[in-house]
Protein backbone atom coordinates (compact mmCIF):
# COMPACT_ATOMS: atom_id res chain seq x y z
CA UNK A 1 0.00 0.00 0.00
CA UNK A 2 3.09 2.73 0.78
CA UNK A 3 4.31 1.84 -2.17
CA UNK A 4 1.62 2.25 -5.13
CA UNK A 5 1.42 6.01 -2.29
CA UNK A 6 4.48 6.64 -3.60
CA UNK A 7 3.54 5.87 -6.60
CA UNK A 8 0.74 7.11 -7.56
CA UNK A 9 -1.61 6.00 -10.52
CA UNK A 10 -4.10 7.15 -12.95
CA UNK A 11 -7.11 4.75 -13.51
CA UNK A 12 -8.50 5.14 -16.86
CA UNK A 13 -11.93 4.57 -17.70
CA UNK A 14 -12.69 4.12 -21.52
CA UNK A 15 -14.92 3.00 -24.22
CA UNK A 16 -14.17 -0.44 -25.35
CA UNK A 17 -14.35 1.01 -29.18
CA UNK A 18 -10.71 2.31 -28.59
CA UNK A 19 -9.20 -0.42 -26.49
CA UNK A 20 -6.31 -1.07 -29.02
CA UNK A 21 -5.27 2.43 -29.56
CA UNK A 22 -5.17 3.07 -25.62
CA UNK A 23 -3.53 -0.31 -24.72
CA UNK A 24 -0.52 0.71 -27.21
CA UNK A 25 0.41 3.30 -24.37
CA UNK A 26 0.39 0.75 -21.89
CA UNK A 27 2.80 1.61 -18.93
CA UNK A 28 3.46 1.19 -14.97
CA UNK A 29 1.62 4.82 -14.08
CA UNK A 30 -1.78 3.62 -15.27
CA UNK A 31 -4.22 1.45 -15.13
CA UNK A 32 -7.42 0.35 -17.74
CA UNK A 33 -10.73 -0.27 -17.29
CA UNK A 34 -12.91 -0.16 -20.48
CA UNK A 35 -16.97 -0.06 -20.85
CA UNK A 36 -19.24 -1.62 -23.28
CA UNK A 37 -19.68 0.25 -26.41
CA UNK A 38 -23.85 -0.32 -25.63
CA UNK A 39 -24.14 3.09 -22.88
CA UNK A 40 -23.83 5.13 -25.91
CA UNK A 41 -27.13 4.54 -26.67
CA UNK A 42 -28.33 5.82 -23.51
CA UNK A 43 -26.44 8.67 -22.37
CA UNK A 44 -28.14 8.59 -19.10
CA UNK A 45 -26.90 5.08 -18.01
CA UNK A 46 -23.34 6.06 -19.61
CA UNK A 47 -23.02 8.99 -16.36
CA UNK A 48 -24.77 6.89 -14.00
CA UNK A 49 -21.92 3.97 -14.73
CA UNK A 50 -18.46 5.84 -14.83
CA UNK A 51 -19.58 7.47 -11.27
CA UNK A 52 -20.40 4.25 -10.00
CA UNK A 53 -16.69 3.64 -11.27
CA UNK A 54 -15.38 6.91 -9.92
CA UNK A 55 -17.08 6.56 -6.60
CA UNK A 56 -15.83 3.19 -6.06
CA UNK A 57 -12.54 3.76 -6.98
CA UNK A 58 -11.93 7.05 -5.18
CA UNK A 59 -10.96 5.05 -2.12
CA UNK A 60 -7.79 3.40 -3.69
CA UNK A 61 -4.65 5.29 -4.30
CA UNK A 62 -5.30 6.92 -7.64
CA UNK A 63 -3.99 10.07 -8.25
CA UNK A 64 -7.00 10.97 -11.12
CA UNK A 65 -9.41 9.81 -13.24
CA UNK A 66 -8.94 9.76 -17.15
CA UNK A 67 -11.97 9.17 -18.88
CA UNK A 68 -11.12 7.74 -22.70
CA UNK A 69 -14.68 9.92 -23.38
CA UNK A 70 -15.81 12.40 -25.68
CA UNK A 71 -18.84 14.91 -24.17
CA UNK A 72 -21.11 11.40 -26.28
CA UNK A 73 -23.93 13.28 -26.40
CA UNK A 74 -23.82 14.39 -22.79
CA UNK A 75 -23.16 10.89 -21.57
CA UNK A 76 -20.67 11.90 -19.12
CA UNK A 77 -22.49 15.63 -18.07
CA UNK A 78 -22.09 15.42 -14.28
CA UNK A 79 -19.60 13.22 -13.38
CA UNK A 80 -16.65 14.28 -10.70
CA UNK A 81 -14.72 13.34 -8.46
CA UNK A 82 -14.80 14.19 -4.77
CA UNK A 83 -11.40 13.13 -3.89
CA UNK A 84 -9.16 13.17 -7.32
CA UNK A 85 -9.13 14.86 -10.28
CA UNK A 86 -10.59 13.87 -13.65
CA UNK A 87 -8.55 14.38 -17.07
CA UNK A 88 -10.73 14.49 -20.52
CA UNK A 89 -10.32 14.83 -24.08
CA UNK A 90 -12.64 18.44 -24.86
CA UNK A 91 -14.04 16.75 -27.77
CA UNK A 92 -17.64 16.09 -29.03
CA UNK A 93 -17.05 12.16 -29.43
CA UNK A 94 -14.03 9.45 -30.03
CA UNK A 95 -13.85 10.69 -33.62
CA UNK A 96 -11.43 13.02 -32.88
CA UNK A 97 -8.78 10.95 -31.04
CA UNK A 98 -9.27 8.42 -33.67
CA UNK A 99 -8.64 11.32 -36.51
CA UNK A 100 -6.14 13.01 -34.14
CA UNK A 101 -7.85 16.50 -33.75
CA UNK A 102 -10.82 18.11 -33.01
CA UNK A 103 -9.96 20.27 -36.11
CA UNK A 104 -9.66 17.22 -38.36
CA UNK A 105 -12.95 15.23 -36.99
CA UNK A 106 -14.67 19.46 -37.81
CA UNK A 107 -13.03 19.34 -41.58
CA UNK A 108 -13.97 15.99 -42.41
CA UNK A 109 -17.53 16.42 -40.93
CA UNK A 110 -17.75 19.65 -43.51
CA UNK A 111 -16.76 18.04 -46.18
CA UNK A 112 -18.65 15.47 -45.75
CA UNK A 113 -21.81 15.81 -43.42
CA UNK A 114 -23.12 12.47 -44.00
CA UNK A 115 -20.37 10.21 -42.87
CA UNK A 116 -20.64 7.26 -40.71
CA UNK A 117 -17.14 6.95 -39.37
CA UNK A 118 -15.76 2.98 -38.32
CA UNK A 119 -12.80 1.94 -36.67
CA UNK A 120 -11.64 -1.87 -36.60
CA UNK A 121 -12.73 -1.07 -32.83
CA UNK A 122 -15.82 0.02 -34.34
CA UNK A 123 -16.31 -2.82 -36.03
CA UNK A 124 -15.56 -5.06 -33.25
CA UNK A 125 -17.04 -3.64 -30.29
CA UNK A 126 -19.85 -1.09 -31.36
CA UNK A 127 -21.49 -1.72 -34.22
CA UNK A 128 -22.15 -0.82 -38.29
CA UNK A 129 -25.29 -0.39 -40.46
CA UNK A 130 -25.37 -4.41 -41.03
CA UNK A 131 -25.21 -5.57 -37.69
CA UNK A 132 -27.97 -2.98 -36.77
CA UNK A 133 -29.96 -4.29 -39.54
CA UNK A 134 -29.69 -7.91 -38.39
CA UNK A 135 -29.92 -6.93 -35.30
CA UNK A 136 -33.40 -5.11 -36.22
CA UNK A 137 -34.50 -7.75 -38.05
CA UNK A 138 -34.07 -10.54 -35.41
CA UNK A 139 -36.53 -8.31 -33.19
CA UNK A 140 -38.56 -6.99 -35.93
CA UNK A 141 -38.47 -8.88 -39.17
CA UNK A 142 -36.60 -7.73 -42.42
CA UNK A 143 -39.49 -5.62 -43.59
CA UNK A 144 -39.61 -3.69 -40.62
CA UNK A 145 -35.74 -3.88 -40.16
CA UNK A 146 -35.33 -2.05 -43.87
CA UNK A 147 -37.46 0.48 -43.03
CA UNK A 148 -36.14 1.57 -39.52
CA UNK A 149 -32.05 1.74 -40.90
CA UNK A 150 -33.18 3.58 -43.85
CA UNK A 151 -35.04 6.16 -41.82
CA UNK A 152 -31.96 6.19 -39.29
CA UNK A 153 -29.35 5.98 -41.98
CA UNK A 154 -31.11 7.91 -45.23
CA UNK A 155 -28.87 11.23 -45.33
CA UNK A 156 -25.87 9.33 -44.83
CA UNK A 157 -23.60 9.53 -47.95
CA UNK A 158 -20.37 7.69 -46.86
CA UNK A 159 -18.42 5.35 -44.71
CA UNK A 160 -15.38 6.61 -44.00
CA UNK A 161 -12.51 4.27 -41.94
CA UNK A 162 -10.30 5.40 -39.93
CA UNK A 163 -6.70 3.33 -39.80
CA UNK A 164 -5.28 4.27 -36.96
CA UNK A 165 -2.41 1.72 -37.78
CA UNK A 166 -3.02 -0.49 -34.31
CA UNK A 167 -3.82 -3.60 -36.45
CA UNK A 168 -4.05 -4.98 -40.45
CA UNK A 169 -6.50 -3.82 -41.70
CA UNK A 170 -7.51 -5.51 -44.20
CA UNK A 171 -10.34 -7.21 -42.66
CA UNK A 172 -11.51 -4.04 -41.73
CA UNK A 173 -11.97 -2.73 -45.20
CA UNK A 174 -13.62 -5.50 -46.33
CA UNK A 175 -16.53 -5.09 -44.13
CA UNK A 176 -16.79 -0.95 -43.93
CA UNK A 177 -16.94 -2.04 -48.03
CA UNK A 178 -19.54 -4.16 -47.20
CA UNK A 179 -21.33 -1.70 -45.47
CA UNK A 180 -20.98 0.89 -48.02
CA UNK A 181 -22.14 -1.45 -50.70
CA UNK A 182 -25.23 -2.35 -47.94
CA UNK A 183 -26.09 1.50 -48.01
CA UNK A 184 -25.63 2.40 -51.32
CA UNK A 185 -23.07 5.12 -50.27
CA UNK A 186 -19.41 5.68 -51.20
CA UNK A 187 -16.25 4.42 -49.21
CA UNK A 188 -13.30 6.04 -48.26
CA UNK A 189 -10.39 5.02 -45.98
CA UNK A 190 -8.38 7.90 -43.63
CA UNK A 191 -5.04 7.67 -41.73
CA UNK A 192 -6.00 8.01 -38.35
CA UNK A 193 -3.85 9.29 -35.94
CA UNK A 194 -2.65 8.33 -32.52
CA UNK A 195 -1.49 11.53 -31.21
CA UNK A 196 -4.18 12.53 -28.77
CA UNK A 197 -4.36 8.82 -27.67
CA UNK A 198 -0.86 9.34 -26.70
CA UNK A 199 -1.68 12.39 -24.96
CA UNK A 200 -4.66 10.86 -22.66
CA UNK A 201 -2.76 7.93 -21.28
CA UNK A 202 0.80 9.48 -21.12
CA UNK A 203 -0.03 13.55 -20.76
CA UNK A 204 0.66 16.47 -20.78
CA UNK A 205 -2.33 17.36 -21.66
CA UNK A 206 -2.45 20.10 -24.08
CA UNK A 207 -5.79 22.46 -24.83
CA UNK A 208 -7.39 19.70 -26.37
CA UNK A 209 -8.06 18.52 -22.84
CA UNK A 210 -10.05 19.68 -19.76
CA UNK A 211 -8.20 18.91 -16.23
CA UNK A 212 -11.40 18.86 -13.41
CA UNK A 213 -10.54 19.59 -10.09
CA UNK A 214 -11.66 17.48 -7.48
CA UNK A 215 -15.18 18.39 -6.05
CA UNK A 216 -16.26 19.72 -9.31
CA UNK A 217 -18.47 17.90 -11.80
CA UNK A 218 -18.28 17.85 -16.09
CA UNK A 219 -20.72 20.17 -17.71
CA UNK A 220 -21.41 19.98 -21.36
CA UNK A 221 -20.31 24.19 -21.53
CA UNK A 222 -17.02 23.00 -20.92
CA UNK A 223 -16.15 21.50 -24.02
CA UNK A 224 -18.82 24.35 -26.31
CA UNK A 225 -17.04 27.32 -28.11
CA UNK A 226 -20.07 29.63 -27.95
CA UNK B 1 -70.59 16.54 -37.04
CA UNK B 2 -71.17 12.80 -35.78
CA UNK B 3 -69.98 13.57 -32.43
CA UNK B 4 -71.38 17.00 -32.03
CA UNK B 5 -74.97 15.16 -32.54
CA UNK B 6 -73.85 12.55 -30.19
CA UNK B 7 -72.75 14.56 -27.50
CA UNK B 8 -75.89 16.68 -27.20
CA UNK B 9 -78.02 13.97 -26.26
CA UNK B 10 -75.76 13.32 -23.27
CA UNK B 11 -77.38 15.74 -21.53
CA UNK B 12 -77.42 14.51 -17.89
CA UNK B 13 -75.02 14.61 -14.79
CA UNK B 14 -75.00 10.77 -15.04
CA UNK B 15 -74.57 10.41 -18.92
CA UNK B 16 -71.85 12.61 -18.71
CA UNK B 17 -70.19 10.79 -15.94
CA UNK B 18 -70.18 7.68 -17.41
CA UNK B 19 -69.03 9.15 -21.08
CA UNK B 20 -66.19 10.70 -18.68
CA UNK B 21 -65.16 7.36 -17.29
CA UNK B 22 -65.17 5.74 -20.59
CA UNK B 23 -63.56 8.05 -22.42
CA UNK B 24 -60.65 7.58 -19.78
CA UNK B 25 -60.31 4.66 -20.19
CA UNK B 26 -60.11 4.47 -23.63
CA UNK B 27 -57.80 6.94 -23.86
CA UNK B 28 -55.64 5.04 -21.43
CA UNK B 29 -55.59 1.91 -24.46
CA UNK B 30 -54.81 5.08 -26.77
CA UNK B 31 -51.43 5.74 -25.06
CA UNK B 32 -50.70 2.41 -24.16
CA UNK B 33 -51.55 1.16 -28.49
CA UNK B 34 -48.74 4.21 -29.37
CA UNK B 35 -46.46 2.79 -26.99
CA UNK B 36 -46.73 -0.66 -28.23
CA UNK B 37 -46.71 0.40 -31.56
CA UNK B 38 -50.18 -0.89 -32.50
CA UNK B 39 -50.95 1.08 -35.93
CA UNK B 40 -53.66 -0.32 -36.12
CA UNK B 41 -55.08 0.23 -32.54
CA UNK B 42 -53.94 3.37 -32.80
CA UNK B 43 -55.89 4.21 -35.68
CA UNK B 44 -59.14 2.19 -34.93
CA UNK B 45 -59.25 3.87 -31.12
CA UNK B 46 -58.79 7.59 -32.29
CA UNK B 47 -61.46 6.78 -35.46
CA UNK B 48 -63.94 5.27 -32.23
CA UNK B 49 -63.23 8.24 -29.95
CA UNK B 50 -64.02 10.26 -32.55
CA UNK B 51 -67.00 8.79 -33.40
CA UNK B 52 -68.25 9.00 -29.87
CA UNK B 53 -67.77 12.95 -29.41
CA UNK B 54 -64.97 12.72 -27.68
CA UNK B 55 -63.38 15.99 -28.28
CA UNK B 56 -60.34 16.23 -30.62
CA UNK B 57 -58.23 18.24 -28.00
CA UNK B 58 -59.00 15.69 -25.39
CA UNK B 59 -58.04 12.35 -28.07
CA UNK B 60 -54.40 14.43 -28.97
CA UNK B 61 -53.82 15.96 -25.58
CA UNK B 62 -54.53 13.11 -23.52
CA UNK B 63 -54.51 10.00 -25.49
CA UNK B 64 -51.91 10.63 -28.88
CA UNK B 65 -49.12 12.87 -26.87
CA UNK B 66 -49.20 11.05 -23.50
CA UNK B 67 -48.44 7.87 -25.19
CA UNK B 68 -45.86 9.09 -27.53
CA UNK B 69 -44.17 11.26 -24.44
CA UNK B 70 -43.80 7.88 -21.99
CA UNK B 71 -42.33 5.60 -25.88
CA UNK B 72 -39.57 9.45 -25.97
CA UNK B 73 -39.15 8.46 -21.94
CA UNK B 74 -38.52 4.90 -22.70
CA UNK B 75 -36.05 5.70 -25.47
CA UNK B 76 -34.12 8.26 -22.89
CA UNK B 77 -33.94 5.32 -20.26
CA UNK B 78 -32.51 2.92 -22.42
CA UNK B 79 -35.93 0.92 -22.55
CA UNK B 80 -36.56 1.43 -26.39
CA UNK B 81 -34.37 1.90 -29.16
CA UNK B 82 -34.43 3.58 -32.19
CA UNK B 83 -36.22 0.48 -33.38
CA UNK B 84 -39.25 1.14 -31.06
CA UNK B 85 -38.94 5.13 -31.04
CA UNK B 86 -39.46 4.93 -34.52
CA UNK B 87 -42.21 2.59 -34.72
CA UNK B 88 -44.36 4.42 -31.86
CA UNK B 89 -43.87 7.82 -34.22
CA UNK B 90 -45.36 5.80 -37.19
CA UNK B 91 -48.63 4.79 -35.22
CA UNK B 92 -48.67 8.30 -33.77
CA UNK B 93 -49.06 9.34 -37.26
CA UNK B 94 -51.85 6.85 -38.31
CA UNK B 95 -53.86 8.59 -35.45
CA UNK B 96 -53.14 11.76 -36.29
CA UNK B 97 -53.58 11.56 -40.02
CA UNK B 98 -57.79 10.86 -38.48
CA UNK B 99 -57.06 13.96 -36.47
CA UNK B 100 -55.61 16.74 -38.63
CA UNK B 101 -58.14 17.19 -41.15
CA UNK B 102 -61.13 17.29 -38.68
CA UNK B 103 -59.37 19.82 -36.86
CA UNK B 104 -58.39 21.90 -39.87
CA UNK B 105 -62.03 21.88 -40.95
CA UNK B 106 -63.11 23.26 -37.23
CA UNK B 107 -59.99 25.83 -37.19
CA UNK B 108 -60.16 27.53 -40.90
CA UNK B 109 -57.44 29.02 -40.24
CA UNK B 110 -54.23 27.43 -39.44
CA UNK B 111 -52.78 27.85 -35.34
CA UNK B 112 -49.82 29.31 -37.43
CA UNK B 113 -46.53 28.76 -39.64
CA UNK B 114 -43.59 27.26 -38.60
CA UNK B 115 -40.22 26.92 -40.72
CA UNK B 116 -38.26 23.93 -39.18
CA UNK B 117 -35.10 22.22 -39.85
CA UNK B 118 -32.23 20.37 -38.77
CA UNK B 119 -29.02 22.86 -38.25
CA UNK B 120 -26.31 22.57 -40.01
CA UNK B 121 -24.15 19.81 -40.74
CA UNK B 122 -26.53 18.00 -39.14
CA UNK B 123 -28.02 15.11 -41.19
CA UNK B 124 -30.45 13.76 -37.81
CA UNK B 125 -34.23 14.10 -38.48
CA UNK B 126 -36.04 11.46 -36.58
CA UNK B 127 -36.97 14.17 -33.80
CA UNK B 128 -37.35 16.72 -35.97
CA UNK B 129 -39.72 15.02 -38.43
CA UNK B 130 -41.64 13.74 -35.17
CA UNK B 131 -41.96 17.23 -34.33
CA UNK B 132 -43.42 18.28 -37.74
CA UNK B 133 -46.18 15.33 -37.64
CA UNK B 134 -47.30 16.74 -33.85
CA UNK B 135 -47.21 20.29 -34.87
CA UNK B 136 -48.83 19.56 -38.28
CA UNK B 137 -51.36 17.11 -36.58
CA UNK B 138 -52.35 20.41 -33.83
CA UNK B 139 -52.99 22.52 -36.44
CA UNK B 140 -49.88 24.02 -37.50
CA UNK B 141 -48.65 24.46 -41.04
CA UNK B 142 -45.00 23.44 -41.19
CA UNK B 143 -42.09 24.34 -43.77
CA UNK B 144 -39.93 21.77 -43.58
CA UNK B 145 -36.39 22.52 -45.11
CA UNK B 146 -34.69 19.35 -44.31
CA UNK B 147 -31.37 18.29 -42.80
CA UNK B 148 -27.60 20.37 -42.74
CA UNK B 149 -30.07 23.78 -43.33
CA UNK B 150 -27.73 26.58 -43.37
CA UNK B 151 -28.27 29.88 -40.99
CA UNK B 152 -28.82 32.17 -44.36
CA UNK B 153 -31.55 29.15 -45.14
CA UNK B 154 -33.32 29.38 -42.35
CA UNK B 155 -33.73 33.40 -42.22
CA UNK B 156 -34.73 33.27 -45.70
CA UNK B 157 -37.20 30.62 -45.53
CA UNK B 158 -38.74 32.55 -42.57
CA UNK B 159 -39.08 36.07 -44.08
CA UNK B 160 -40.11 34.11 -47.41
CA UNK B 161 -42.75 32.70 -45.52
CA UNK B 162 -43.81 34.90 -43.19
CA UNK B 163 -43.64 32.10 -40.29
CA UNK B 164 -44.14 32.94 -37.00
CA UNK B 165 -41.98 30.18 -35.40
CA UNK B 166 -38.67 29.09 -36.69
CA UNK B 167 -38.26 25.58 -34.76
CA UNK B 168 -34.67 24.30 -35.09
CA UNK B 169 -33.39 20.36 -34.23
CA UNK B 170 -29.60 19.09 -33.68
CA UNK B 171 -28.42 15.65 -32.30
CA UNK B 172 -25.12 16.54 -32.01
CA UNK B 173 -23.35 18.67 -29.32
CA UNK B 174 -20.61 19.67 -31.98
CA UNK B 175 -23.61 20.98 -34.39
CA UNK B 176 -25.79 22.87 -31.57
CA UNK B 177 -23.58 26.02 -31.93
CA UNK B 178 -25.49 26.38 -35.20
CA UNK B 179 -28.56 27.35 -33.22
CA UNK B 180 -26.79 30.18 -31.60
CA UNK B 181 -25.61 31.32 -35.34
CA UNK B 182 -29.50 31.31 -36.78
CA UNK B 183 -30.38 33.23 -34.05
CA UNK B 184 -27.83 36.30 -34.31
CA UNK B 185 -28.17 36.35 -38.06
CA UNK B 186 -32.07 36.82 -37.54
CA UNK B 187 -30.86 39.59 -34.73
CA UNK B 188 -28.53 40.98 -37.34
CA UNK B 189 -31.44 41.06 -40.01
CA UNK B 190 -33.98 42.41 -37.48
CA UNK B 191 -36.11 39.49 -37.72
CA UNK B 192 -35.86 38.45 -34.57
CA UNK B 193 -38.88 41.01 -33.89
CA UNK B 194 -41.18 39.31 -36.10
CA UNK B 195 -40.49 35.31 -35.15
CA UNK B 196 -40.31 33.33 -32.09
CA UNK B 197 -37.65 30.88 -32.03
CA UNK B 198 -37.47 27.24 -30.44
CA UNK B 199 -34.78 25.20 -30.03
CA UNK B 200 -34.71 21.11 -29.38
CA UNK B 201 -32.81 18.13 -30.14
CA UNK B 202 -31.17 14.67 -27.39
CA UNK B 203 -27.87 16.82 -26.27
CA UNK B 204 -29.90 20.65 -26.34
CA UNK B 205 -31.04 21.69 -22.58
CA UNK B 206 -32.38 24.52 -21.21
CA UNK B 207 -29.78 26.28 -20.25
CA UNK B 208 -28.18 26.35 -23.88
CA UNK B 209 -31.37 27.51 -24.91
CA UNK B 210 -31.14 30.40 -22.90
CA UNK B 211 -27.77 31.02 -23.13
CA UNK B 212 -28.18 31.32 -27.01
CA UNK B 213 -31.22 33.31 -26.50
CA UNK B 214 -33.83 31.32 -27.95
CA UNK B 215 -37.00 31.98 -27.10
CA UNK B 216 -38.45 28.50 -26.13
CA UNK B 217 -37.34 25.19 -25.65
CA UNK B 218 -38.97 21.43 -25.80
CA UNK B 219 -37.09 18.53 -23.52
CA UNK B 220 -39.60 16.57 -26.11
CA UNK B 221 -40.93 16.69 -29.26
CA UNK B 222 -43.97 15.63 -27.84
CA UNK B 223 -44.30 19.13 -25.56
CA UNK B 224 -43.69 20.93 -29.00
CA UNK B 225 -47.22 21.90 -29.72
CA UNK B 226 -48.06 23.16 -26.00
CA UNK B 227 -44.44 25.69 -26.88
CA UNK B 228 -45.43 26.53 -30.06
CA UNK B 229 -49.06 27.59 -28.75
CA UNK B 230 -47.50 29.40 -25.70
CA UNK B 231 -44.99 31.08 -27.99
CA UNK B 232 -47.93 32.46 -29.98
CA UNK B 233 -49.81 33.29 -26.89
CA UNK B 234 -52.80 30.72 -27.47
CA UNK B 235 -51.76 27.94 -25.28
CA UNK B 236 -53.79 29.67 -22.20
CA UNK B 237 -57.34 28.96 -23.94
CA UNK B 238 -55.84 25.73 -26.17
CA UNK B 239 -59.07 24.01 -25.50
CA UNK B 240 -61.46 27.08 -26.92
CA UNK B 241 -58.85 26.44 -30.00
CA UNK B 242 -59.67 23.02 -30.35
CA UNK B 243 -63.09 22.99 -28.92
CA UNK B 244 -66.12 25.30 -30.29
Amino acid sequence: MNQSIKNPKLLILACAVMEREIQQFRNGQVEFKFFDYGLHRTPENMSKTLQVEIDHASEEDYDGFILGYGLCSNGIVGIHSQKKRLIIPRIHDCISLFLGSPESYHEQAKQHPGTYYLTPGWIEKGETPISKFNSYAQSYGEETARWVLHEEMKNYTRILLINTGVCEIEPYQKIARQNAEFLGISFQEIQGSYQLFKELVCGPWSKNFLVIKKGHSIQQEMFLDL
Amino acid sequence: MIHREKKLNLDNAINRKLEKEGSGAVLKRLQQAVVQRDCNGVKALTERMVTEGVELFEILNQGLIPGMLEASERFRKGKFFIPELLMSSRALKFGLSILRPLIQERNKDVLGRVVIGTVKFDLHDIGKNLVIILLEGSGFEMIDLGVDVSPEKFVNAVEKNEAQILAMSSLLTSTMSWMKFTIELLQASGMHRRVKTMVGGAPVTQIFAKNIRADAYCREATSAPSVARKLLGIESNARAVFSE
